[in-house]
């Protein structure tokens, strides 16, 4: 009493499969808002909560310290600081990138939030833990409002 | 929504605000490909399919054809013993009509799926399949039918291979 094998794998039968896990994510009101500003003005904003003084990076519509709703809306400008960063040899699929590419959490100077993006314009060897970098923005108009309307932030001269 | 709440809190986003792009999103295909290896008794039974047949495996012990067919008896914990062929044709074991399509959209013309024992085989035995050709309020359980099969140049070795099930 044994098993059947089979010696020839290419007798043996595969059956490929793909899975429709599509999906569409929408903003929220303070994505959406966030989003229109770097579209349209090119502008970076926070929330600033008027009770602890909070800025908030990407903006939320309610303080997650003092539950206050955040009315404040300002411009935080362009600039941060490098706080972490990774260089990626490979691309999603793991094939090898030409020119490897830095990713980099910044913190947004004068707030407490920050951005997770690419830093450019840089040598992977070059980059430091708290550089100073600021964002580079796609000509306004082919800005779609995504994230990758900001290129990259490249190092302050 | 129940009697007492007419309308959620908070700002509602509708399906035509996003097609008309009057909201930002981001839109997102997981690449969620698999391959699923068929194995010795499921191989075979696809083989045999592209050549217009069915096969299935047989035990010993228990005297069962079973099909689809496979390489370890569930009830004599035991390796089958032998391949058998069995008949094109069968019994409604169950069905179920669907209005809904694979992708959710309302259709007209139902899919009936359903259970089919097959002939030749051990009681309970079939495989699922569709059936075509009747009135869906027409089929009954326990009828018999008989399987439509492709043009044997369009058969690739999927269970597709069989179109579906008509009524005899």
């Amino acid at each position: 009493m044994t098993l059947e094998k089979l010696n020839d794998p290419r007798e043996i039968g595969h059956w490929p499969g793909h899975m429709e896990t599509d999906y569409i994510y929408t903003l929220g009101i303070a994505g959406e808002r966030f989003f229109n500003e770097i579209k349209k003005n090119g502008k970076i904003m926070g929330a600033k909560c008027k009770q602890c003084g909070i800025v908030y990076v990407p903006p939320r519509i309610y303080c997650e310290r003092c539950f206050k709703k955040l009315e404040e809306w300002i411009n935080v400008g362009k600039r941060g600081t490098v706080y972490t960063y990774t260089v990626a040899y490979i691309d999603l699929n793991g094939a090898k990138l030409k020119e490897p590419t830095i990713y980099a959490m910044l913190k947004i100077d004068d707030t407490d939030g920050g951005l997770v993006h690419k830093l450019g314009e840089i040598d992977p060897e070059k980059v430091k833990i708290g550089m100073k970098v600021e964002a580079v923005f796609k000509p306004k108009e082919k800005r779609e409002g995504s994230i990758n309307d900001i290129r990259y932030f490249k190092p302050v001269k | 929504m129940s009697a007492k709440i007419k309308e959620y809190l908070g700002e509602e986003v509708k399906s035509a605000d996003v097609k008309e792009g009057k909201v930002l999103t981001v839109r997102y295909r997981p690449n969620a490909k698999y391959m699923w290896s068929t194995g010795v008794a499921m191989s075979r039974f696809l083989k045999e399919l592209k050549n217009g047949k069915i096969i299935a495996t047989t035990c010993n012990k228990c005297g069962r054809i079973m099909v689809p067919p496979r390489m370890f008896c569930e009830q004599c914990f035991k390796p089958t013993d032998g391949w058998t062929y069995v008949k094109d044709t069968g019994t409604v074991n169950t069905y179920s009509v669907s209005f809904i399509a694979g992708d959710a959209s309302r259709i007209k013309e139902p899919i009936i799926v359903a259970v089919i024992d097959l002939d030749g085989a051990s009681k309970g035995m079939g495989i699922l399949h569709t059936m075509s050709e009747i009135d869906w309020k027409k089929v009954k359980f326990g009828m018999k039918v008989k399987a439509v099969w492709k043009p044997e140049k369009e058969r690739t070795g999927a269970i597709t291979d069989i179109k579906y099930f008509k009524p005899l």
